[in-house]
């Protein structure tokens, strides 16, 4: 049947079916409910805790980095506002990544590999912003905060970036800051860095990072699931500026020290050399440049690949400071450890007569004096104002290799100074202990003659050796060489002032230093420094030729000239008598090959510009390029 | 033989009895109840609209867009209200292929997220036809179960509504869309149970799809698919990657407590820790603004309004109202119970819309037509007594 009579049909409710359906309605309902009770009133606590967590962070406010002043306190780097852009990974979605690395490297032209392996090394997590360029211009940092709907993740700042004033003059003085890397950030995540923060990476701002930097301060801050604030809640912590630095550097001083070097570096037709100038009474750098220098400010720019590259593979090596992180044999400069040892030790007095000679032989081997005819019968006086090398092998060889060493350690020699400057280097003395350790015999006797006229295994910094003649000049303290004289506070006030800094003493007496003084002075005074002497002010000091590398077909080696001088405390009145002298210059000419010793005319010019002589002394011929030194 | 009492018939009369009885018979509970609702949906899309504590009108903002849905599908309801049902039957087979049309063509030109097909652009808005192809389901299918009457218990009736299901259901998934496709299943389940389908039968039938799920398993689920209902199923879920959606959803709903935060203070949803907080997750928004009180309001409005829809299939004489309503309640029920569900956890993430309140506008529009329906179905049994 599924009619009545009538036709109507027959209706098809059954109430046991809407029953069952109704209870399953309430059933849903209630389930649903006791559920959401659960999870709103029973474990509401909870996730009230981790929605307040996920939306707050606390937040790191940058505090403004220190700036550098020179010793009269002119600015040699300061901040300037800048846009930097940014990126967040975690809001870059995967598939548009290579679009919008492409078209944000056609708005900062910059290559789009570039930008994915800066990306692919992100130090931070995902949701942590990546520095991808500093230093963009306005108009285009506009264009890329105006597009930020084609340019997801990416953001544009405001930071500060560092601007040398004198970006090559002090550049591995001063050095430069950079986006700290991934081997770095786990160490520095606890004292406060970020994934996309700066760091002093080379010179003053690596090795004054944590004064320079200042302390950063904390805000608690509301964002969204993208990360982006949306308010400041509260600042947690204050920010603390950071200090500023003073030089003991004048940049007058360094301009002279620059014109100087550049002069006599492009004259021989070469680019390294080193030049330095000291106070010797407190072991404070009045001037030290590098050559050949870079741009700081191409760092602080953010370098490119290409220009980086270019610096790296120079032979030259402008990013090296030649001056500390470098060693080169001292040639006869090193004259002065063996002469002073031999006073030292009563090996020989200031009267003592030695017989120097063409050579000295030990079995078949010669040992010839640079001459090849020796001076007489000589003292001290004559022996290093010559610079015979008869006369020092036969005092190195009364010394022996040990002691030798024990006086080349008490000039500060094989070790570092401890400057004020990252990557010193140590140099290297040669003894008995150091030739077992490194080569596994002992030094043989021939050995000896080259280290005392400073050949051989010797090797130094030009601050080394600088700070040997310093100590010389001051009667005998050897002093840390310093290139910052003033730690400033935010508020202005000096934090750390200048003190000298003694190593030790000289275990000599201080007749020993006055004979070595005099016998420097002779130096100049026997017209070995030719017309050094003629100058109206007053130089001892010591020139050095020093050979390195391979022979070249005639059997001559490649050579690099050295001359450390000094003046007393009045230049034009005064004596070498007393250890009163207030000026040390070194100047190394690497691989100079040149007639005459060309260190000794790049101090000369730089005396002449010092002191304003108005008469050119420099001998233009002495350097031209001619190997005149011949040894077998 | 009564007397024949020849009257002239006054028009007033009988238009003044026919409008009361229209109106007696007019269900205004349903209505107020669907009607609240979808106020609750409004408001939610104002909330997720406000920025900053200002409400911007322009035409793309969320809210405007809900708002002229709303107006679209209050037109929709009084239109399907005054159409008779009963033309609906005669309408059933080209309803059906109309149904099919609309999925194929969803399937040949839609648009979607990572390569699925789902919404057909016409101007400027899109429209999701499977939302629409799911009431012509339901018609479609009370059409054929009521003219099965009096076989209902048989074997074929229910194989029959299965094929009837089939391709539609089939369609839907190829787009993919998973969840829209089980409301296709909800659906018929529902309407063969309030048929008086034999209960071996139907036990048959679900015991047949149990031992059919590892075969889709293997075969039919998409990647996503499976490892959204992996990710439901972990116990120590990976809250950064497949889990975050959920987890997000459930700190929105957690952090509510009794209250809630207030409108348009939800930080999960104003500061976008959640994920599609203005469609499919627009419950967790809810929960989290309004607390524990809102949803309560939401879930007894729900109930009121399925009692409502079953009250309509009890009183109606014949056989496609009831299972019309069947249908209805059926996919009303489903849909809550899956999209709650997935908001609060215990169900995993599929794109099912909250009927009313989520303010995707095929879902409302689609809706007030499966509604109006129920109006009609409602006014026109006092009509049908002869």
């Amino acid at each position: 049947m599924n009619a009545y009579l009538d036709g109507r049909p027959v209706p098809i409710q059954r109430l046991s079916r809407f029953l069952v359906f109704g209870v399953v309605i309430a059933l849903a309902i209630t389930t649903l409910t006791a559920r959401l009770f659960y999870l709103q009133i029973v474990a509401g606590g909870e996730y009230t805790a981790i929605s307040t967590a996920q939306r707050t962070v606390v937040e790191s406010i940058p505090a403004p980095r220190g700036v550098i002043y020179d010793r009269a306190g002119r600015p040699l780097v300061e901040n300037v506002p800048t846009f930097a852009v940014k990126l967040r990974p975690s809001d870059l979605p995967v598939q548009f990544r290579q679009e919008v690395v492409d078209r944000l490297g056609s708005m900062i032209g910059m290559d789009p590999t570039q930008i994915n392996s800066i990306i692919d090394s992100n130090p931070g997590s995902a949701f942590d912003l990546v520095r991808i360029a500093g230093d963009v211009d306005e108009s285009t940092a506009r264009i890329i905060s105006e597009s930020s709907g084609q340019l997801p993740g990416v953001e544009v700042v405001v930071e500060a970036r560092r601007h040398y004033t004198q970006g090559s003059l002090f550049s591995q003085i001063v050095g430069y800051t950079g986006p700290v890397s991934a081997e770095q950030l786990p160490n520095l995540r606890s004292k406060g860095y970020l994934p996309d923060d700066m760091i002093g990476k080379a010179g003053l701002e690596s090795e004054y990072e944590s004064f320079l930097r200042g302390t950063y301060g904390t805000q608690s801050v509301e964002r969204n699931a993208r990360g982006q604030k949306t308010q400041v809640l509260a600042t947690l912590t204050n920010v603390r500026p950071g200090d500023s630095l003073r030089l003991t550097i004048d940049t007058k001083i360094q301009q002279e020290a620059e014109k100087a070097l550049s002069w006599g570096i492009r004259a021989i037709g070469n680019k390294r050399g080193v030049l330095i100038a000291m106070n010797p009474q407190t072991g404070e750098v009045l001037a030290m440049v590098s050559l050949p220098t870079y741009d700081d400010n191409a760092f602080a720019r953010g370098i490119s690949n290409k220009a980086f590259s270019k610096l790296i593979k120079n032979k030259d090596l402008p990013l090296i400071n030649h001056a500390v992180q470098a060693h080169y044999p001292p040639g006869s400069t090193y004259k002065l450890v063996a002469g002073t040892g031999g006073l030292a030790d009563r090996k020989i007095s200031p009267t003592t007569k030695v017989a120097t000679k063409p050579y000295l032989s030990i079995g078949p081997t010669r040992y010839w004096d640079w001459n090849h005819r020796g001076f007489g019968a000589c003292d001290i006086y004559c022996g290093f104002g010559h610079s015979s090398d008869t006369y020092f092998f036969t005092v190195g060889g009364m010394l022996g290799i040990d002691r030798l060493a024990f006086w080349a350690k008490q000039y500060g020699f094989g070790a570092p100074t401890g400057i004020d400057l990252p990557g010193e280097v140590s140099g290297i003395v040669p003894s008995n202990k150091w030739k077992i350790d490194a080569l596994g015999a002992r030094v043989f006797p021939g050995e000896t003659y080259q280290a005392s006229i400073g050949q051989g295994y010797d090797a130094v910094t030009p601050i080394q050796l600088i700070n040997a003649y310093a100590a010389l000049a001051n009667g005998g303290k050897l002093f840390q060489p310093q290139v910052v004289r003033q730690v400033i506070g935010p508020d202005g006030n000096v934090v750390r002032d200048f003190e000298p800094k003694l190593i030790h003493k000289l275990k000599a007496k201080s007749s020993v230093l006055q004979t070595m003084r005099k016998a420097a002075r002779n130096v100049v005074l026997v017209r070995h420094t030719y017309n050094l002497v003629d100058l109206p002010i007053k130089v001892a000091g010591k020139s050095g030729t020093a050979e390195f590398g391979t022979r070249d077909k005639f059997g001559r080696l490649p050579y690099s000239s050295w001359f450390v001088g000094f003046t007393p405390k009045d230049p034009y009145h005064g004596s070498f008598d007393k250890g009163d002298s207030q000026l040390v210059v070194l100047a190394f000419a690497y691989d100079s090959r040149t007639k005459g010793n060309a260190a000794t005319e790049i101090v000369k010019y730089f005396f002449q510009l010092h002191y304003g002589i108005k008469k050119d002394y420099r001998n233009f011929d002495l350097m031209k390029r001619g190997n005149f030194y011949r040894s077998e | 033989m009564g007397v024949i009492r020849a009257e002239p018939a006054r028009v007033t009369d009988w238009a003044a009895k026919s409008i009361g009885a229209v109106w007696r018979a007019f269900d205004l509970q349903l209505t107020t109840y669907a009607g609240l609702l979808a106020a609750i949906g409004l408001v939610m899309a104002y909330t997720n609209s406000v920025e900053d504590g200002n409400l911007s009108f322009d035409t793309q903002t969320i809210f405007t867009r809900a708002l002229m849905w709303t107006a679209l599908a209050v037109v929709f309801f009084i239109l399907a209200t005054a159409f008779d049902y009963r033309w609906l039957r005669t309408l059933s087979w080209p309803i059906y292929l109309f149904e099919l049309g609309l999925l194929v063509l969803t399937l040949g030109i839609g648009a979607g997220v990572g390569g699925a097909a789902r919404w057909i652009a016409i101007g400027p808005l899109t429209f999701q036809f499977s939302e629409l192809a799911k009431i012509l389901m339901i018609i479609v299918l009370a059409n054929y179960l009521a003219s099965r009457q009096g076989k209902l218990d048989s074997l074929s009736s229910i194989l029959g509504a299965c094929l009837l299901v089939g391709p539609p259901l089939i369609l839907v998934m190829l787009q993919p869309d998973l969840g829209t496709s089980l409301v296709f299943a909800a659906i018929l389940a529902g309407m063969l149970w309030m048929s008086g389908a034999s209960l071996k039968w139907l036990f048959i039938l679900v015991a047949g799809v149990v031992a059919f799920v590892p075969i889709a398993w293997t075969y039919i689920l998409r990647d996503y698919q499976k490892q959204r209902l992996l990710s439901f199923l972990d116990t120590n879920p990976d809250i950064k990657g497949a889990g975050y959606q959920l987890y997000q959803a459930q700190v929105a709903v957690g952090s509510g407590g009794w209250m809630g935060k207030g409108l348009t203070n939800g930080t999960q949803g104003q500061g976008d820790f959640l994920p599609v907080g203005t469609t499919d997750f627009v419950l967790a928004g809810l929960a989290e603004e309004l607390g524990f009180i809102g949803v309560l309001v939401v879930f007894t409005l729900f109930f009121l309004l399925l009692w409502r829809v079953l009250v309509a299939g009890w009183r109606s004489r014949d056989a496609f109202g009831t299972l019309f309503a069947a249908g209805m309640a059926s996919m009303i029920l489903f849909q809550l119970v899956v999209n709650a569900g997935m908001v609060m956890g215990i169900m995993p993430i599929t794109g099912i819309p909250l009927p009313f309140v989520t303010h995707g506008g095929a879902s409302l529009v689609s809706m007030a037509i499966g509604l109006g329906i129920i109006q009609s179905i409602n006014i026109r049994q006092t009509r049908a007594e002869w």
